[in-house]
């Protein structure tokens, strides 16, 4: 438990708060202020927004024990405001309401356009309000009452003049001067690389990636140490086999992004054609803590590459369910597959030629792929190479 | 849809904050502004076992004047970015950038450097700060550092930032009064991560010519070619945007990649229209 000390609507409150309790829930549950509403809890709806520190935020991405010291006003706060008692005569006057969940949030944001942007039309105050979802008005109403506001107090004062932009003179061109974009990758030894974006052909719902890196070994030995499965799982970063025979696996899959922490476990049957140096793994996992489910398969081909080198091909198709892929908007899914094969190249290629490992060494097992520590332990060993001293 | 348990600490400065994310070694969260940190938290995607809260650190929220750039804090809110337009002369894409991001609800507490070290591949700031050539400056227990922003992101929700590490300012270098720039995003709703984005920064005074492509699976991409075609005055076709797209933004479906070579060209027209 922690404990705070803050003003809420003009009252000293103090509370001891469990860290995790969002803002709004302590409003509601200990503070009994049950005018701020919860709508969809992760900063979307807008239902929540009260003044924190005089200005409008989402309550219910905010946490109680991180209010120590801030004075907040929730829509109880408004009562003798008296802008605020326009917007609730305009609100009534133009039906701005039906159920009236949103109508506590609508209310702070709408006094927030007021107060800020007094010259704020129509679009304006429709860009301004997208962050308040209604289900009933069709925001049609809301939209006039502001607007009704407005022009009231747009009435009681005297027109400000109207500043012209000072015009702007005519682009000229010229010759930029040549600027290498900074590589936000190292450089790995094994290189992973594009093939053809087969998006077209993946069934409904699920992702094709296709890419392919280069070994530098024969396409025999390759095909050997690829049937070899706790080398793989060595190379993963990640993973861990729990059991396996030659066709069947159970195993766990641990996954960091950002703040993201995921850990799969499943299982996956192997088929390995011998002849055309080509195999395909099918399985499927879930993860726990996140209610996530997944379902994949890849397909690897082996074909030489040069003299003593490998170039393996390797198409990934997968569907991903439950809360992180509804998170996964822009495809994080795909950007973390396409970076696992890249540091799984770099990890077998290191193992099968340990003097030169250049590249970040592996990831301790069962460490998760955390891309960000392994770059970082890859520049400071090279600063440390430079300099002669530990950094 | 409420967080997981959590410790929760608020470091009086940078160097005890640092110090705690050190201790927890990869189990501790900074939180800034919480605007993308608090709804992960919420839905469970995240359960660090500490929050070290960096919102209030003073030494975060200034923005001063270096000569030749703009430092800002990475405390500094959207919020204030946007109200400074007209009061950073040089900076004017900043306070641009800051008014389009998200709400104003959630502008008034996210952050540059949160949203710099949160890394979401559609993120504004990751992609504007790439195209203005900006540096952050970088702080862990023992040394601090710096580094482009563009180099910062490795990929999606993922930089160059150990786990004590945090960003202190970006320094945003001044564009001359005869430079343009242009930004320019596709959003299903005013306020939503946009599905495609560009910016471009074109200033003759200092030769400089950057242009990036944003919203792809990783980090924002430079095109160099575009930028530099688009220097001596030539808005580079559809067809050309999507040709230098192609090796840089993978995966892309053709309704996709047609929408990135669209940002960029609009971008790019309101760059030289400006």
């Amino acid at each position: 438990m922690t404990t705070i000390d803050l003003t809420v609507n003009g009252r000293s409150v103090t509370a001891a708060v469990e860290p995790r309790q969002h803002l709004a829930d302590f409003l509601r549950e200990h503070l009994r202020l049950t005018g701020t509403h919860l709508g969809c809890e992760h900063g979307v709806c807008g239902a929540c927004t009260i003044e924190m520190d005089g200005m409008p935020a989402r309550s219910c991405i905010a946490f109680a024990a991180a209010c120590d010291g801030m004075s907040l006003r929730t829509i109880e706060g408004f009562d003798e405001d008296p802008l605020m008692a326009e917007l609730r005569e305009a609100f009534s006057a133009e039906h701005a309401l039906q159920c009236g969940f949103c109508t506590p949030g609508m209310l702070v944001t709408a006094h927030d356009i007021v107060q800020r942007l007094p010259d704020a039309d129509e679009k304006r105050i429709r860009l301004e309000l997208a962050g308040n979802l209604c289900r009933c008005t069709g925001y049609a109403g809301i939209v006039n009452a502001i607007k009704r506001v407005l022009a009231a107090r747009k009435a009681g004062r005297t027109a400000s003049a109207a500043v012209a932009a000072p015009a702007a003179a005519p682009f000229v061109p010229f010759a930029a001067a040549a600027s290498a974009p900074a590589a936000a990758t190292p450089p790995a030894f094994a290189r992973a690389s594009a093939g053809e974006p087969g998006l077209a052909a993946a069934k409904a719902g699920w992702t094709e990636l296709v890419e392919s890196f280069v070994v530098r070994r024969p396409p025999a030995e390759v095909w050997r140490i690829l049937g070899d499965l706790p080398m793989i799982a060595a190379c993963l970063p990640g993973a861990e086999l729990d059991e396996h025979d030659a066709r069947n696996v159970k195993g766990r899959m641990r996954v960091k992004v950002g703040p993201i922490a995921a850990a799969f476990a499943g299982a996956a049957t192997i088929e390995r054609d011998e002849a055309r140096m080509a195999g395909t793994v099918r399985g499927a996992g879930s993860d726990g803590a996140t209610g996530s489910r997944t379902r994949g398969e890849v397909e690897y081909a082996l074909q030489a590459d040069g003299a003593g080198a490998t170039r393996v091909a390797v198409t990934i198709r997968y569907s991903l369910q439950g809360a992180l892929a509804q998170f996964s908007r822009s495809n994080v899914a795909r950007d973390l597959a396409r970076r696992l094969i890249g540091q799984f190249a770099a990890n077998l290629d290191a193992r099968l030629d340990p003097g030169r490992a250049a590249a970040p060494g592996p990831a301790a097992p069962g460490e998760g792929l955390d891309l960000g520590r392994l770059v970082w332990a890859w520049i400071k060993d090279r600063l440390a190479r430079l300099f002669g001293r530990n950094v | 849809m409420k967080a997981a348990s959590f410790d929760y600490a608020r470091p009086r400065d940078l160097g005890e904050a640092t110090r705690l994310l050190a201790q927890a070694a990869g189990a501790a969260k900074a939180l800034a502004g919480g605007q993308s940190l608090g709804p992960m938290l919420n839905l469970r995607l995240a359960r660090p076992a500490l929050l070290v809260d960096i919102a209030r650190l003073e030494s975060l929220h200034a923005i001063a004047d270096g000569g030749d750039h703009w430092l800002i804090g990475a405390g500094v809110t959207h919020a204030r970015l946007e109200d400074a337009s007209g009061a950073l002369p040089g900076a004017e894409m900043l306070c641009h950038v800051a008014h389009g991001i998200a709400y104003r609800a959630v502008r008034n507490r996210g952050t540059v450097g949160g949203s710099l070290a949160h890394a979401d591949p559609a993120a504004d700031w990751p992609l504007a700060l790439a195209a203005l050539d900006a540096t952050a400056e970088i702080a862990g227990p023992k040394f601090a550092r710096r580094t482009p922003v563009a180099a910062l992101m490795t990929g999606a929700f993922t930089t160059v930032l150990a786990d004590d590490e945090l960003i202190v300012s970006v320094a945003v270098p001044k564009a001359s009064p005869q430079a343009r720039w242009g930004y320019y995003k596709f959003c299903r709703k005013p306020g939503e991560f946009p599905d495609a984005s560009a910016a471009v920064v074109l200033d003759p005074a200092r030769k400089v010519a950057r242009l990036y492509a944003g919203a792809l699976d990783g980090p924002p991409q430079a095109l160099p070619a575009l930028a530099a075609a688009a220097a001596a005055g030539t808005v580079p076709s559809l067809d050309d945007i999507e040709a230098a797209l192609a090796p840089v933004a993978r995966g892309l479906d053709d309704i996709d990649r047609r929408l990135h070579a669209v940002a960029v060209q609009r971008a790019l027209k309101q760059a030289i229209a400006r």
